[in-house]
C-alpha cells in the first residue's frame, strides 16, 4: 500500500510510514481517495460498501486497514 | 405565464403522498420522505426558526452535509419569507480556525440572522462557527418531534418579487459573491428548463450526488424536483467522490431517469469502476444525462458512453451559471448527441476565428455544442474591447435573461463590474455558430476542478503567506488533466533568496498543508522557483497568464492535451 501511495503521490522517494497523514497534509486529494479505496480492496479481498466510510477514515494506511476491517464484507 | 407566485406554493401544491426525496445514506439505508412529509417537517422546522426570531427577509445560512433536514431547513427559512443560503461544511481536512474566519466573513456579508446547524452537529465542530454580534446558532434539535406546529404566514403572502435566497457562486469561503434570486426568477428558469427537458413527474426521478451550496445541486436536484413535484435519489458528495460506483448502484436501483453531471464525472466513473463490473449495472433506464459546469468535451462523453452502453440522445449538454439561476443553453433532447464542430486550428489559435473545416483536415480542431437558448434568454459574443464580436469569432459571451439575478448581495462593488450595459459578463470564452453555443475556456482567472469554482487569489494569498515566499509572489492555476477529465491545481512560488531553494520540499509541504487547512483543496503540482522567475505585469504584480505560459513552456508535460479532442 505505501509503494502504491508513493506512486499515486508521483512523488519518488517521498517518505511515509503507516501513520503518515495523507488527505490532511495534502499529500492526497479527495478525487485519488477512490484509488486508495480500489487498492485497498484488492489487498483485503474485502468489499468496502459505499456510504460507510468517510475521508477520516483513509487518512494513514493503518486507519486505512482498520476500516477495512470494520465494514468490509466478503466479496461477491 | 408562471403557475406559481412563490416556490412555497409549488411545494404546497404537491400530492401529500407523492415521493419526493430517497437519501441513499449507504448500501442498506435510505431516508425517505413524501412530499407531504417533507412539507409537514418544514412547517416544524419553520416554527422553531420563528421562535428563535427569524422574519420575513431575514438572512439565514445553513451549515449542515448533505441531507433531508438540510433542505428541509432551507425550505422552512423560505417558508417565513427569509433567505437562506447553503454553504460547504466544513470537512475534516479544514482547520477550524480558518474555516470560522471564512463563515465570519460570508456571515457578516449576508448580515445573516442566523446560522442555522444540524441537530447531531458535534460540539468540536463549533470551533469552525463564528458569529457576529446580530447572528445567532439555531439548532433545530428536536424540531422533527414537536407536536404542536405553529402557524407559518401563508405562502400567498410572498411576492414573486421577494428574495428567495441567496447561492454562492464559488466553493472557497475567502472570496465568495452571493447571487441573490428573486422567486419569480427561479420559477422563470425551472419553467423553461423543465420545458426544454419534457419534465414528466409520472415517469422522471433524479439521481444528483451534486452538492447544495452548488447551482447544478441546488437549482436542477432540489429546486426544480420541488416545483415540478419530481422524485430526487441523492446521496452525499463525499461518498460518490469516494466511490463513484455507488451511482451505477443507485440508478440502477432506482431506475433514475435524469442526472446532471460535470464533464470529469464522464470520465471519472467508468475510470474509477473496474472494468469487470461495467456489466453488473444497468442504465438503461436514464432518459437524459446532462454535462454540465465544466467546458463539454465530446472525448469524455464517448468514455462514459461505451462503458455502460448508454442509449444514443441519452448524453446531452447545457451551459449554466449561478448568477442566471442555472441554464442559459440546452442541447436539443430528440439529437443523437451535442454537435460537434471542427474548425481550423491554426485561424482558431492565432486569429481566434472560426473557420470550420472537415475532421480530417490537417490541424483541426474540435468543440462540442453546449446547446441553444432557453427561451428569454439573450447572448452576445463580446470582443477585447468590449463591443459585439464578429460573427465568426471567439469572445466573452454575456448574457441577459429574465431571470438574470440583480447583483451580489451587498457587494455593489462586485456587481458593477459584472455588468456592461445591462448585459452579465460572464467571463467565459465561446463562439456562436448556427444559433449553438460553444465554450472554449475562460477569461476570468478561474480554477474549476471538478465541477467547482475555485478562485486562485484564495490559494495565493496562502502561499504568499509563507515566510520563505516573496511578498504577493505566487501563482495558483488551473490545468486541464486529461486523465480526469477536470483541472489540476498548480501552483508557482517564488522564494525569497535562491539559498532557500535548498528547503524546497519543506517549504511546498508546509504550504500544502495550510492550503488543505484553510481551504479543503489539495494542490496537485508545486513548483518552487527562484528569485524573480514569476512573470510580472506592468502594473508590477504577478501575471498570471505570462506565468503560465513561462511554465508550460519550462515544463511540456504539464501542457493539457491539444484542444483536438
Amino acid at each position: 500500500m505505501i509503494a502504491y501511495i508513493v506512486q499515486l503521490a508521483r512523488k519518488p522517494g517521498l517518505s511515509i510510514d503507516e501513520n503518515t497523514p495523507l488527505v490532511s497534509s495534502g499529500l492526497i486529494d479527495s478525487m485519488a481517495l477512490v484509488d486508495l479505496l480500489l487498492k485497498l480492496e484488492d489487498l483485503t479481498n474485502r468489499r468496502i460498501p459505499a456510504g460507510k466510510v468517510q475521508p477520516k477514515d483513509m487518512d494513514t494506511v493503518a486507519k486505512m486497514f482498520a476500516t477495512a476491517e470494520r465494514v468490509g464484507k466478503p466479496r461477491r | 405565464m408562471l403557475k406559481f407566485d412563490n416556490l412555497i406554493a409549488a411545494l404546497e401544491a404537491a400530492a401529500e403522498n407523492s415521493p419526493f426525496i430517497t437519501f441513499w445514506v449507504d448500501e442498506d439505508e435510505r431516508e425517505t420522505v413524501t412530499f407531504g412529509e417533507f412539507r409537514h417537517r418544514a412547517r416544524l422546522h419553520a416554527a422553531v426558526l420563528r421562535e428563535q426570531g427569524i422574519d420575513s427577509g431575514d438572512r439565514v445560512v445553513i451549515l449542515m452535509p448533505q441531507s433531508i433536514t438540510a433542505m428541509v431547513s432551507f425550505a422552512a427559512a423560505m417558508m417565513l419569507g427569509a433567505v437562506p443560503a447553503f454553504l460547504a461544511y466544513p470537512n475534516f481536512k479544514v482547520d477550524p480556525a480558518k474555516y470560522r474566519s471564512g463563515l465570519a466573513g460570508v456571515t457578516a456579508n449576508l448580515s445573516a440572522k442566523a446560522v442555522v446547524i444540524a441537530p447531531d452537529f458535534r460540539n468540536e465542530m463549533l470551533d469552525c462557527v463564528a458569529l457576529g454580534a446580530e447572528t445567532k446558532l439555531i439548532r433545530p434539535g428536536n424540531a422533527d418531534k414537536r407536536e404542536h406546529v405553529v402557524t407559518v404566514p401563508e405562502s400567498t403572502q410572498i411576492a414573486p418579487e421577494r428574495l428567495a435566497f441567496i447561492q454562492h457562486s464559488a466553493g472557497t469561503t475567502g472570496l465568495q459573491k452571493g447571487v441573490a434570486l428573486t422567486h419569480a426568477a427561479v420559477l422563470g428558469q425551472i419553467e423553461h428548463l423543465a420545458h426544454a427537458l419534457r419534465i414528466d413527474p409520472a415517469r422522471d426521478r433524479i439521481y444528483s450526488w451534486l452538492p447544495l451550496y452548488h447551482d447544478m445541486g441546488l437549482i436542477a436536484c432540489f429546486m426544480l424536483p420541488m416545483v415540478c413535484h419530481v422524485p430526487v435519489v441523492m446521496q452525499s458528495p463525499i461518498d460518490w467522490v469516494m466511490q463513484p460506483e455507488s451511482m451505477l448502484q443507485i440508478i440502477t436501483e432506482s431506475k433514475c431517469t435524469l442526472a446532471w453531471l460535470p464533464n470529469f464525472a464522464f470520465q471519472f466513473v467508468p475510470r474509477r469502476t473496474p472494468p469487470k463490473r461495467w456489466a453488473d449495472y444497468d442504465l438503461s433506464s436514464l432518459r437524459l444525462v446532462i454535462n454540465c459546469s465544466e467546458p463539454v468535451r465530446a472525448s469524455s462523453m464517448r468514455e462514459f458512453q461505451t462503458a455502460f452502453h448508454i442509449a444514443s440522445g441519452v448524453l446531452q449538454s447545457s451551459y449554466a451559471m449561478a448568477e442566471n439561476v442555472f441554464a442559459v443553453t440546452q442541447s436539443e433532447i430528440d439529437a443523437a448527441a451535442p454537435n460537434t464542430l471542427w474548425i481550423d486550428g491554426q485561424q482558431y489559435r492565432t486569429a481566434h476565428r472560426i473557420v470550420p473545416v472537415p475532421q480530417e483536415a490537417p490541424g483541426a480542431v474540435s468543440f462540442t455544442s453546449s446547446g441553444r437558448l432557453l427561451p428569454n434568454q439573450q447572448l452576445r459574443i463580446l470582443s477585447d474591447s468590449g463591443g459585439i464580436a464578429a460573427d465568426d469569432s471567439v469572445g466573452e459571451i454575456a448574457i441577459q435573461s429574465d431571470c438574470l439575478f440583480t447583483g451580489y448581495y451587498n457587494r455593489p462593488d462586485l456587481t458593477a463590474e459584472a455588468f456592461l450595459d445591462g448585459w452579465y459578463r460572464t467571463g467565459d470564452l465561446g463562439f456562436l455558430f448556427q444559433g449553438e453555443l460553444y465554450v472554449v475556456g475562460r477569461k476570468k482567472d478561474l480554477l474549476i476542478v471538478g465541477g467547482e469554482n475555485i478562485y486562485p487569489q484564495d490559494i495565493e494569498e496562502i502561499v504568499g503567506a509563507h515566510p520563505a515566499v516573496h511578498d504577493g509572489r505566487a501563482i495558483a492555476m488551473g490545468i486541464y488533466n486529461p486523465e480526469i477529465g477536470t483541472e489540476d491545481i498548480v501552483v508557482v512560488a517564488e522564494v525569497e533568496k535562491y539559498e532557500m531553494l535548498a528547503q524546497s520540499s519543506e517549504i511546498e509541504q508546509q504550504i500544502r498543508r495550510s492550503i488543505v487547512a484553510a481551504l479543503g483543496i489539495a494542490v496537485k503540482k508545486f513548483f518552487v522557483v527562484p528569485p524573480k522567475w514569476i512573470v510580472k505585469s506592468t502594473a508590477g504584480k504577478p501575471a498570471r497568464s505570462a506565468t503560465r505560459e513561462k511554465l508550460l513552456q519550462e515544463h511540456p508535460e504539464l501542457s493539457p492535451e491539444a484542444i483536438n479532442l
